[in-house]
């Protein structure tokens, strides 16, 4: 009676009806769990970037001073404009990309790139926009205006700023933009792509320490893109600051002593550098023609970066490092060391240059006169050829000399510091040519000649070197035999001004050389002030060094700032002893390099370098202020 | 005497009903304490969801002072539905439906815009969307239609007969536009010819012409309605336009992980990347808020309330009751299914209300009337005992 009476319910029914609820729950529920517990941590993070934004808080990058604290770079405040492209509908990027580059002076098409780019790169990170800082008047109206500038941001920027510009840019160098490899080398060091780097010199030799450490600061935002509060803020850490070893007083001296010659076109191009031969402190560092670094930070334009291309003087590089030379007679002071270190000759071993010709082999080799008896100091002194010819390769005016050849020579020149980079902190260090025999046989296939070791005795053929080479050798001999490593950098301080580093003296060598033979060049390098080639009418102090004649390039037409080519370029390397006798006390060597400031291979010929290295050294140590 | 009065055809007539005391034991305690627990849910996810929102008023707890106030008015309507013998509402079902047709026609005619839809009408300062209590309705008029016909279920024409009582309802509120509430109506349809008994055959049969049908149906749809589907099969083929919502929806509930991030600590809904999200999307804020955990009490608790009601139905004195029931189930079930899978993107966004949780005052009460329906009728239900 029951089921007839009740055969409206179902039973299969209702079961079918449970089995779908079991169903529609279990589905819901599994789905949840993979959302939630499975891939909880990747939505939560998901949920954070859509609420939270980190901002870089940019730090400021590092000064640098000279040894007393006078300021060689800073920084100065400005703006960058940047976008951020996750903020940025893509519907409205081309509109904002043409007005942001009216604003910016960039073409918009670039613009659009550089958007397009860090969308697929990371669009959470801004990208800046400005290649340059805009003025404040700019910055206010782009952050005034955020609905006709959607995305956009402006940010409080340093700009670096090179207080005296030309005069250090050699060796500053300066900072640019980071490019999209060194990015992608870096991003793990912190880099960010709106990031500046420093470019070439101490910039990008101490970026590690100049460069700060980025602040964040979080913000949290609704879905309008409206920032609602800060939740964090990490506060940036300055960059250090570099102390250099360079003396202001004496590189403005050493530059506008280089410049004047410039300027009344005794020479076309020139280089100073002094350095403390006792630790291997770089005092002063000019390379003339150099260029304007605050060219490159404020954004180069492209008629800047065609000047300085077409500039056949090269002003990009610095001369003082990144170029080499013959070194002419300077590098008799290295035939000299290896004849003594050899022990193929001795102080007073004579050389009777009876003529101003030698015939070796059926060649003749040319002194510029017939000195007469000579031993090594006044070989020396007089910068006599033949003198030194006779010590590489023997000749008929010593007979019983035995040659120290070219092999000693190149051992000896090494030893020196000679073809190797001194290891100075500058990047794009030249190494310079230190040949010998095999050298030649492997470059260009050909025996080495006598011609060749007389050529190298005297510092022509084929030796080329580094003005800084050139100066640590002598400050080796100057010091008694440690040849230093150069350097530039004397401490880093942080932005407090505590001292987080001190650059101890590098020594790259002690020559295995006889003090006393040392001693001889001394002798002989003041030799050539007091009575030889190197006069230095009413010398206040003791300088010693040694003249030298460069011949290479062109003698005819004229360089790109108009001025006449010669073809012959002279040294003056130098050092100062404490006092006037041959001890190794000197506190101070430079090197002085001027080109085309001859007309020919005349030794008697003006050596501007030799008087401006007097008024240098006289202006320094005297304490004469003037410029 | 007793004897004599057990031979009464008792379950034939509203007018011959037992006393109340005795119905009162029969109240089920299952249905009747999952509907307060989910009440109460429901208030307090609002509380959570809203209490950040920035709103003029400035009044934090305004949406769940008004969501409590709907919810005494609904418990108010279930305890007043139940005490009434449910026979009743059988008996009124043809002026009811013209009721149901009235309100759904009222909101055609000056109903507000809202979302670009119109929803809602205003009366004495509330608002009502009539099509939540055209649901309910809807459910007492096809549950009387199939419970009269208890004997021509397998009858094609009968099935017919069903669709044309389901399509003029269906239509307004799909003129609305809310599809979404529309498709309510054809699953209470489904459910309750199911339970009826009407053929396998002809109800998949009806699937299979809608099934075939689609492009029609597609071409029908307004534009808006076409993104949002397929937005739904590739949110991120338009992750800033038309799949934004699914992708936030998503990122919410993802992110409340296991035990989620606490009442009122999600962040997606407060900062406005979880749109309305105190109805259409509330159960994407209390993922985010409550976490796994959270969820699953809640499907805890519709279980409870599912099974509780499909009991009842079991147990009903009669078909018409038994119907009533499993348009209840079916109604609740299709709303759950499709508001929770439209935020965990299992299914494309539809504005269908969930159950209780979403926080709206007509869908609150209406549910509650149902519920009180079902009361009634398992306070009504033959004794097992006697059987």
């Amino acid at each position: 009676m029951r089921s007839e009476e009740r055969a409206f319910v179902r039973p299969k029914r209702f079961v079918a009806m449970g089995l779908a609820i079991i169903v529609v729950f279990t589905t819901l529920t599994v789905r949840l769990w993979d959302l939630q517990v499975v891939n909880g941590a990747h939505y939560r993070s998901l949920a954070e970037q859509n609420r939270v934004l980190r901002i870089p808080v940019a730090a400021e990058r590092g000064n640098i001073v000279d040894r007393n604290g006078y300021v060689l770079a800073r920084n100065i405040p400005g703006f960058a404009v940047t976008v951020l492209p996750i903020d940025l509908p893509r519907a409205k990027q081309q509109d904002l990309a043409s007005k942001l580059g009216a604003i910016v002076g960039r073409d918009p098409a670039d613009v659009m790139t550089v958007i397009d780019q860090q969308r697929a790169r990371n669009p959470y990170e801004p990208v800046k926009i400005s290649t340059k800082p805009v003025a404040r008047e700019v910055a206010l109206v782009l952050s005034e205006r955020p609905e006709l500038f959607p995305s956009v941001r402006v940010e409080a920027e340093s700009i670096r700023s090179y207080v005296d510009a030309t005069l250090y840019a050699p060796v500053l160098g300066y900072v640019g933009p980071i490019t999209e490899e060194e990015l992608e080398a870096q991003r793990d060091e912190g880099y960010l792509p709106t990031d500046i780097i420093g470019r070439t010199g101490l910039e990008r030799q101490y970026e590690r320490y100049l460069r700060g450490t980025y602040g964040w600061r979080e913000i949290e935002r609704d879905a309008a893109q409206r920032e609602i509060k800060t939740l964090s803020f990490k506060p940036p850490v300055a960059g250090n600051n570099i102390v250099l070893t360079i003396d202001d007083r004496l590189q403005k001296l050493l530059d506008s002593e280089l410049r004047k010659g410039v300027e009344e076109d005794r020479f076309t191009q020139a280089v100073g550098v002094a350095m403390n031969p006792q630790n291997g402190e770089i005092l002063a560092m000019v390379s003339i023609p150099g260029y304007d670094n605050n060219w490159f930070v404020q954004g180069i334009t492209p008629e800047q970066m065609k000047s300085l291309n077409s500039d056949d003087r090269h002003p990009l590089v610095n001369k003082a490092v990144g170029d080499i030379y013959p070194p002419g007679s300077t590098f008799k002071m290295v035939t000299a060391l290896s004849a003594l270190t050899a022990g193929t000759a001795t102080r007073n071993t004579v050389v009777n240059v009876s003529s101003m010709v030698m015939t070796v082999s059926g060649s003749n080799f040319y002194d510029w006169r017939a000195h007469g008896p000579l031993n090594l100091v006044d070989g020396y002194a007089h910068s006599s050829d033949i003198y030194f010819y006779t010590l590489a390769g023997g000749g008929p005016m010593g007979p019983g000399i035995t040659p120290v050849g070219p092999e000693n020579i190149s051992k000896y020149g090494h030893m020196l510091g000679f073809g190797e980079p001194t290891g100075i902190d500058l990047p794009g260090e030249a190494k310079g040519i230190m040949p010998d025999p095999a050298w030649k046989l492997a470059t260009f296939d050909e025996e080495w000649t006598i011609g060749n070791t007389y050529h190298e005795a005297i510092g022509q053929g084929y030796v080329a070197v580094t003005p800084i080479q050139l100066l640590d050798a002598y400050s080796a001999v100057a010091n008694g035999g440690t040849l230093y490593t150069p350097h530039l950098l004397k401490e880093v301080r942080d932005s407090n001004g505590n001292v987080v580093y001190t650059q101890a003296p590098k020594i790259t060598r002690k020559l295995a050389m006889k003090p006393e033979d040392l001693a001889t060049i001394r002798e002989g390098a003041r030799k050539v002030v007091t009575s030889g080639h190197a006069p230095m009418p009413n010398a206040k102090l003791p300088i010693a060094g040694k003249t030298g004649t460069a011949e290479f390039g062109d003698s005819t037409g004229k360089d790109s700032a108009g001025r006449n080519k010669l073809g012959f370029h002279n040294w003056f390397v130098s050092f100062l002893p404490q006092q006037d006798n041959t001890d190794p006390t000197a506190q101070i060597a430079m090197v002085v390099f001027t080109f085309d400031s001859s007309k020919g291979l005349c030794e008697t010929c003006l050596n501007p370098a030799i008087a401006i290295s007097q008024r240098v050294y006289e202006a320094y140590v005297l304490g004469d202020k003037k410029p | 005497m007793s004897a004599k009065a057990l031979d009464l055809p008792r379950a034939s007539s509203p007018l011959h009903d037992r006393p109340h005391v005795r119905r009162l034991d029969q109240v089920d305690p299952f249905l009747l304490i999952a509907t307060v627990l989910l009440i109460a849910y429901g208030l307090v996810m609002t509380y959570s969801v809203t209490a950040e929102s920035r709103t003029f008023t400035g009044d934090p707890m305004q949406f769940v002072v008004r969501g409590s106030i709907w919810a005494a008015l609904g418990v108010a309507a279930m305890v007043a539905v139940a005490l009434f013998d449910y026979a009743w509402l059988g008996t009124l079902a043809p002026l009811i439906y013209a009721f149901m047709l009235g309100l759904l026609g009222v909101v055609l005619a000056i109903g507000r815009e809202s979302l670009g839809a119109q929803r809602s009408v205003n009366l004495g300062g509330l608002s009502f969307q009539f099509s939540e209590v055209a649901k309910v309705l809807a459910i007492v008029v096809l549950a009387k239609y199939f419970a009269d016909r208890g004997d021509r279920i397998g009858s094609p024409l009968t099935i017919a007969g069903g669709l044309v009582l389901l399509g003029p309802p269906v239509y307004l509120v799909y003129k609305q536009p809310d599809l979404g509430t529309s498709l309510v109506f054809v699953a209470i349809f489904f459910g309750i010819a199911f339970m009826a008994g009407a053929r396998v055959w002809q109800l998949t049969g009806l699937i299979a012409i809608a099934g075939g049908a689609f492009p029609l149906i597609w071409s029908l749809l307004k534009p808006y309605q076409q993104a949002r589907l397929t937005a739904f099969l590739d949110p991120y083929a338009d992750p800033q336009g038309a799949g934004w919502n699914i992708i936030q929806s998503l990122i919410a509930v993802g992110s409340g992980a296991a035990t989620g991030k606490g009442l009122t600590a999600g962040t997606q809904s407060p900062l406005g990347y979880l749109p309305i999200a105190e109805s259409d999307f509330v159960f994407a804020g209390l993922a985010e808020d409550l976490g796994f955990v959270g969820a699953v009490i809640l499907f805890a608790l519709y279980v409870v309330l599912l099974f509780a009601a499909l009991r009842i139905a079991f147990r009903s004195r009669d078909a018409f009751g038994m119907l009533l029931g499993s348009g209840i189930v079916a109604m609740l079930l299709f709303q759950i299914l499709v508001n929770v899978g439209m935020a965990i993107s299992l299914m494309p966004v539809t504005g269908i209300p969930l159950p209780f949780i979403s926080h709206g005052g007509s869908s609150l009460v209406s549910i509650c009337f149902a519920l009180g329906v079902l009361q009634s009728v398992s306070m009504r239900r033959a004794a097992p005992e006697l059987g």
